[in-house]
């Protein structure tokens, strides 16, 4: 008989979506009694299971104090499952061949005791499902207690045992400020090496902001006018109608600027002024991105950086409380809930091209976009009445909440006179392709187990975003209280927002 | 229709240049007289997304009909221009009618509208529709022939269409035999042959391959890949064996490309009506020989089996999604190009 081949991949994967499938693995979530896990991961892993995405003997360790046994773990993940899994209903049959590889394990996150259960735990899964060593360490728990996780980890060999790779993802935020994200980066490299770490940051999971740089870069026509000779000025929006929700003791010492500026507004801005890459490798992507952060150039904190509190007000029709009267909230609190600036990249795509960014919560509506706009045509042939009321070409990315793309452009009203008017071209992606769009954390989760840190966070890029956020706080610092509240809940912020971009002749777009 | 489904236009034409006509008023929403009020004005300024150019043959009424809904269907989230062409030409008057709607759907939370020609033709007419459709189609968008039933392969439209065409969607469950595979798989290797062959079971196959993949991505199990020995499929009795023959053939082509040759079972089984309703791979090993089993439960999932030597490794339930006819046309749309693993797997399934 014929010797068979050695085959050095799997034949039978090819031409299928995933070109390469994750390995079996065994995802330990730190917090799993918690929200996140609830209402996003678990959600997220049933879904790629019912899609098939996830390999066989895929397992789950659950973590947390919370005194569950496997059987509660799983009872009350079916039910966050039914509560905020995007498909419904739940299918029963694929979710009790997914609930056999859950299990559970209640211990305080300090317990030396309790990793060695989790490492023997670990062992017989390895055993009993064929999970070969592979892990996902998924830090799911409030930020404090990620050192001391990373070094049980480390201390109890879990993090280096056997064979098989290792990961962890951390969820923002990472870190308060520079020094506290570089004393994290230290105490996780203590233990796991860079390429092992998967810094979250779920707007990268997003379809649409994947899609600007397909926009950008598989599209011939854009790239050649994306620059500081036709561009105007940029404007990057992430708006908020909602307040902060039960977060009122995170919030008061995060604040807008920590808690989306650091990272979703800056995660923005580096993908909609970075260098095309050569290829779409993690660190040929992270690379150009990090170049635009270390280009960012803040002239002026006192007179370009603008922040507000939102005070009582209507939104959507409904009265709302100020900041100050939300639940966990000081009622002489100075935290921002807005933000905006404007920042300059000094490199020679951009210099001198303005990047008005903004984020705020209890604002009108909800609405995350990049707008581009160009500068105006040198030359009007047409007479003056005709092009009354125009504007500028504007080219918008939206992320939410209706993905898709819009360009502003001047057409001529039929008639018998020349009357131009400007009009939108509308693209929806949800009109052109049926195909359903997977959660976030969902592609950010198979990324991770395949290997591809393109859409996390790096160790450089986490610092440098730190970096500009401390010299802002640092120059705050010195200046007298702000009086807050100054703006209205249901207005688009404070009026010295409005100023910043009146100040250079421009105003801000209504998303 | 429904009350988020908006009609235009809907008027009877009898030549090309009328139907172009119509085309563009119902497209920009224009008033029989010719005159725009500002909400046409507005419309006539505002671009919509547009995809492809979809062309269907049907021959009887009845077929229309059944056409006509899963094009409806499509339609919420396709924005096409789409040419139902009946074409009759067996009937002995010459004869040629069209009429021209355009519809607005916002079922999925945006506008998508949908422009639709239904041209019906009798006796010579009806053999040369394909002159008729070239001037209708959108410019520099893909055409796409969607053949309901099984194509006649020795017609004058069905090889005029085949010119025209990016790609060729057919349904190997509905009608075909063996015979017809070959037939099939001359049209995508034509010279300077255009037209990719889509098949709606192709995509039906979809889960079924994924899960038979991911039983080598486990650990160890990729060399038993190289030594697989045997495949049986079993299928339903109701209808053709096509889609079990497609699945045998894809297992025996991908092994092929590295030289294994393995031989494929079909297995009819009385308690399926039709479709594939079990896949096993039998292979051998250093620990014995094992079987990698893949059935089709109820409810729409699959289950799997792994059994090594003499032990039942864990098996698992997933989904497999029954899809509609305009679910499965709508993966077409996304497909681009030759897909050389059907054409293989279609040349294994006639060996």
């Amino acid at each position: 008989m014929a010797e068979a081949p050695v085959l050095d991949r799997n034949i039978l994967r090819e031409g299928l979506i995933l070109a390469r499938a994750p390995d079996p693995a065994v995802m330990v979530i730190f917090g799993a009694s918690g929200d996140l896990a609830a209402r996003k991961l678990m959600p997220a892993l049933y879904n790629l299971a019912l899609n098939r995405y996830l390999p066989s003997g895929f397992s789950v360790v659950g973590v947390a104090n919370t005194p569950w046994s496997d059987q509660e773990f799983r009872t009350q993940m079916l039910d966050a499952v039914q509560k905020y899994s995007r498909t419904q209903p739940v299918d029963r049959s694929v979710w009790q061949s997914f609930a056999e590889g859950l299990h559970y394990i209640p211990m305080m996150f300090e317990d030396k005791d309790g990793y060695q259960r989790l490492s023997d735990r670990l062992t017989q899964l390895d055993r009993e499902r064929g999970t070969s060593g592979n892990r996902v360490f998924y830090f799911a728990t409030l930020p404090d207690f990620f050192p001391v996780i990373v070094e049980q980890l480390g201390a109890s060999g879990i993090a280096h045992a056997g064979e098989g790779w290792k990961r962890v993802i951390i969820e923002k935020p990472f870190g308060h400020d520079l020094k506290s994200a570089q004393a994290l980066n230290r105490a996780v490299h203590a233990v796991f090496s860079e390429p092992q770490v998967y810094r979250i940051d779920h707007y990268l999971g997003k379809e649409t902001v994947q899609n600007v740089m397909v926009f950008r870069f598989a599209n011939g026509i854009f790239e050649p006018i994306w620059n500081r000779r036709y561009v105007d000025h940029v404007q990057i929006t992430v708006a908020e109608d909602i307040g902060i929700e039960r977060r009122g003791a995170y919030y008061e010492h995060a604040g807008a600027l920590r808690d989306i500026f650091q990272n979703h507004l800056l995660q923005l801005l580096s993908i909609v002024a970075m260098e095309a890459p050569a290829n779409f490798d993690a660190e040929t992507v992270r690379d150009e991105k990090v170049k635009v952060l270390r280009s960012i150039h803040l002239v002026n904190v006192d007179t370009d950086v603008i922040r507000g509190q939102y005070g009582a007000g209507w939104v959507a029709g409904q009265q709302v409380a100020a900041y100050r009267q939300e639940l966990k909230v000081a009622p002489t609190s100075m935290t921002e809930t807005y933000v905006a600036m404007r920042l300059k990249i000094d490199n020679w795509r951009w210099a001198d091209t303005p990047f008005y960014l903004r984020t705020g919560k209890r604002l009108p509506s909800r609405a995350s976009e990049i707008a581009i706009q160009f500068k105006n045509a040198p030359h009007q042939p047409f007479a003056k009445t005709a092009v009354q009321g125009m504007n500028p070409n504007v080219l918008v990315m939206r992320i939410q909440p209706h993905e898709g793309a819009s360009l502003k452009i001047a057409a001529k009203i039929p008639g018998p006179v020349m009357r131009l008017r400007t009009v939108n071209m509308d693209f929806f992606y949800g009109s052109s392709f049926l195909v359903e769009s997977p959660d976030a954390y969902e592609r950010l989760v198979l990324d991770c187990m395949l290997g591809d840190p393109t859409l996390f966070a790096r160790e450089d890029e986490v610092e440098r975003a730190w970096g500009l956020t401390d010299s802002i706080e640092a120059f705050w610092s010195t200046q007298p209280p702000p009086e807050f509240p100054n703006y209205a809940a249901g207005s688009w912020g404070p009026e010295a927002a409005d100023a910043l971009l009146e100040r250079d002749g421009r105003r801000w777009r209504r998303p | 229709m429904t009350d988020n489904h908006e009609a235009l236009a809907t008027r009877t034409i009898v030549d090309v240049h009328s139907i172009e006509q119509e085309l563009e008023e119902v497209r920009w929403k224009l008033r029989p007289e010719g005159q725009m009020d500002e909400a046409a004005e507005h419309a006539a300024a505002e671009a919509r997304a547009s995809v492809l150019n979809l062309i269907t043959v049907v021959t009887d009424e009845k077929e229309l009909a059944g056409v006509a809904a899963v094009l409806d269907r499509l339609s919420t989230t396709n924005p096409s221009r789409t040419l139902i062409l009946l074409a009759q030409e067996d009937r002995a008057d010459d004869k040629l009618e069209a009429r021209v709607s355009a519809q607005t759907r916002t079922e999925s939370g945006h506008r998508v509208t949908t422009e639709e020609v239904l041209i019906h033709a009798h006796g010579q007419v009806a053999k040369h529709m394909a002159s008729l459709v070239t001037p209708l189609l959108i410019p520099d968008l893909p055409v796409m022939v969607w053949s309901p039933a099984r194509p006649d392969f020795d017609s004058r439209l069905f090889n005029d269409l085949c010119e025209l065409a990016d790609r060729i969607v057919v349904d190997t469950d509905a009608g075909f035999e063996r015979d017809d595979f070959p037939r099939l798989l001359e049209v995508a290797r034509r010279d300077r042959a255009r037209a990719s062959i889509g098949d709606f079971n192709w995509a039906r196959l979809i889960g079924w391959r994924h899960v038979a993949a991911q039983f080598f991505d486990m650990p160890g199990m990729l060399p038993r890949l190289a030594q697989m020995s045997g495949v049986a499929v079993s299928h339903g009795l109701d209808r053709s064996t096509a889609q079990a023959r497609l699945l045998g053939g894809w297992v025996q082509s991908r092994l092929a490309r590295v030289g294994i040759d393995v031989p494929v079972e079909l297995r009819p089984d009385d308690n399926h009506d039709y479709e594939v309703s079990r896949l096993l791979l039998y292979t051998g090993g250093p620990e014995g020989p094992a079987r990698f089993g893949i059935a089709r439960e109820a409810g729409g999932r699959l289950s799997t089996e792994i059994r090594v030597g003499d032990q039942e490794l864990g098996g698992r339930t997933v989904r497999l999604e029954p899809r509609p006819p305009e679910e499965l046309l709508a993966i077409e749309l996304t497909l681009p190009g030759h897909d050389v693993l059907y054409e293989e797997a279609l040349a294994a399934a006639v060996r």
